[in-house]
């Protein structure tokens, strides 16, 4: 992974980590919306204009690829690349999750 | 029946320009169409409280956009200059993220930034490539009527720059503070 790529990306704003989760699944921008309404019981809550812009700043910078286009809607879909960045974001978040229960992970 | 107002709002008074257009969607006046530069368009319609929001993306609407926004329940009300018009029923804004097109701070913040890069930049380079350097041209010329009349010309355009320059840059970094500590 690129140094830029991590600067940006590592740690990730919890928006972007849904989204790219989400896409692991080709899907929409307002179907990804709709499913991070319900994983998260209504709290995270993404507005169109925050959803376009993070698909583009993604798809420009290599984490997601324009996979389809369906009734005028974009399907965007995951990258190895962003594989990458999410694989490390969720090592992160379970050390974090670990660390924050007093768990120690490293013996 | 269309009805046409004047109203000026800079690059940095978009906030104002949505409360703006709202209260005009309250008294009956829908939001039409911009002529440039300070032309509003509206049409009469019943009185309404109708939320509008304004978006920089400093091209058209692709229908991609358009569409995405449409999925929100957001009506694409039209553009101008680099800005986005979008308006949307009051009475559907059931939770306060509802009413708005941006859910956290950092796509405010990447707003104002592509606002501050594409028209404050070119605001600044002209202002300093082309205002200045005729200015003191002006300056130095002979002292004709005509040299006379360009110095005045010159050094009134050159204020009026100052102001707005001082003004949207000023502005925009408030906006940009605010969104930082909501």
């Amino acid at each position: 992974m690129e140094e830029r790529i991590r600067r940006i990306y590592v740690p990730m704003t919890e928006t972007g980590f849904y989204i790219l989760f989400c896409l692991q699944t080709p899907q929409h921008g307002y179907a990804i919306g709709q499913q991070v309404k319900e994983m998260t019981g209504n709290s995270v809550l993404i507005s169109p204009g925050t959803m376009y812009g993070t698909l583009s700043k993604m798809e420009k910078d290599g984490l997601i690829r324009f996979y389809a286009e369906q009734d005028k809607r974009k399907l965007y879909q995951i990258t190895a690349l962003g594989q990458e960045v999410l694989k490390t974001e969720i090592s992160r978040i379970e050390r974090l999750y670990h660390n924050s229960r007093g768990e120690c992970i490293y013996e | 029946m269309s009805k046409v107002k004047i109203h000026v709002f800079s690059i940095a008074d978009y906030e104002e320009e949505e409360i703006w257009l709202r209260k005009q969607h309250r008294q009956g006046l829908r939001f039409i169409k911009i002529v440039p530069p300070c032309f509003y368009v509206f049409e009469e319609c019943t009185p309404e409280d109708v939320v509008y929001r304004l978006d920089y993306q400093n091209r058209s609407a692709s229908s991609d956009y358009k569409q995405i926004f449409q999925d929100y329940g957001w009506e694409y009300a039209g553009n101008c200059s680099g800005w986005l018009y979008f308006r949307k029923p009051a009475s559907e804004v059931q939770q306060e993220n509802d009413g708005e097109i941006f859910s956290d701070t950092q796509s405010k913040v990447d707003m104002i930034q592509h606002v501050v890069n594409t028209r404050m930049i070119p605001l600044l380079v002209i202002f300093f490539c082309c205002l200045i350097p005729n200015w003191v041209r002006s300056l130095n010329g002979s002292l004709g009527k005509v040299d006379y009349f360009l110095m005045v010309f010159f050094s009134g355009l050159i204020v009026l720059y100052l102001l707005l320059i001082l003004h949207c840059g000023r502005k925009l970094m408030k906006l940009r503070e605010k969104y930082r500590q909501e």
